[in-house]
């Protein structure tokens, strides 16, 4: 009985702990040698959806596309291109779609702002019924 | 009237349930992503064809004609699979048939356009896939039209079935009325 109660304990600490490595697919080859190039390359990818896998970022995927993807990155920040730019570049062709964090713009605004606009409604209801019992 | 605001909370939530239910009972399939080149001229870029070897020029192939471009590879069984269709297009509606060869061996794909024939008038080749970003392209095949304009009207990710085909067909009777 005690066994089982440590298992509960332990299998989800085991996940979260596997889940949360730095797991990527950034072949040795694409890496740039300046680091903090590098990690602008990293950042941008992760930021990048992998549109043959969908729910993998191009830092993750090793689809070819992805890979491609990745070198492109790379060769633009090379090229002195800004992040902006770099976004702007791959969203012109692929699409909003492509931006894992999705852009804050006029048809996305439910999408941001919904979760707030329940917050309060919630925090005024909680308020209200608190109110309301104290009476 | 403290009974009927505690009734927003129940009121929103069937709400979104009734949003949420309407969006899954529609059809819409949800692998469809929204082309973000549609209504935009077309990329340029320059290759080099297969067959001729010769220079492939953007400027030169579009904006003269109704064109059909189709993104294809060997190794993709679904390219196989739509090829009968892709001729019929150049059979039966006589149009300008682009093909971009995707990552693939030259001479395998010479070896495959003589066993499947070969519907296109032109063929460049994508040899590291840096045409097909510039296109967008993600998943093989990939059809689109471009009118004489040189502006991408359609698009299609996946095979051209005898259902698309109608489809495309359509846009190219449409098109083809429009410039006359």
């Amino acid at each position: 009985m005690i066994f089982k109660n440590y298992f509960l304990i332990i299998l989800p600490i085991f996940f979260i702990l596997i889940s949360s490595f730095d797991s990527n697919s950034v072949e040795p080859g694409e890496i740039i040698k300046n680091k903090s190039l590098e990690l602008r390359a990293r950042k941008i990818s992760k930021n990048i959806r992998c549109m043959v896998c969908q729910n993998q970022s191009i830092d993750e995927s090793n689809a070819e596309l992805a890979k491609d993807l990745r070198i492109l990155i790379r060769k633009k920040i090379l090229e002195n291109n800004s992040d902006k730019e770099i976004y702007k570049f791959l969203t012109d062709r692929f699409g909003d779609f492509i931006l894992l964090k999705p852009a804050f713009k006029l048809n996305t605004l439910m999408l941001w702002l919904f979760p707030f606009l329940f917050l309060g409604l919630g925090l005024f209801f909680l308020i209200y019924q608190n109110k309301k019992s104290k009476k | 009237m403290q009974k009927k605001i505690l009734l927003i909370p129940l009121i929103a939530f069937l709400l979104i349930s009734l949003i949420f239910f309407y969006l899954l009972i529609i059809e819409r399939n949800p692998n469809n992503i929204p082309s973000a080149i549609l209504n935009k001229n077309v990329p340029i870029f320059l290759a080099e064809t297969l067959i001729r070897k010769e220079k492939f020029n953007s400027s030169a192939e579009f904006g003269a004609e109704l064109v059909l471009v189709n993104f294809f590879a060997t190794w993709c069984k679904p390219c196989a699979d739509e090829h009968s269709n892709i001729t019929r297009f150049k059979e039966e509606k006589n149009i300008k048939i682009v093909g971009i060869n995707y990552k693939d061996k030259p001479e395998k794909t010479i070896k495959w356009l003589k066993k499947l024939g070969n519907p296109y008038s032109v063929i460049a080749i994508d040899k590291k896939g840096s045409i097909s970003i510039d296109w967008g392209v993600y998943g093989l095949p990939e059809t689109f039209v471009v009118s004489s304009q040189g502006v991408i009207m359609f698009r299609h990710v996946g095979p051209v079935t005898d259902e698309i085909y109608k489809k495309i067909s359509l846009i190219i009777d449409s098109e083809k009325k429009n410039d006359f």
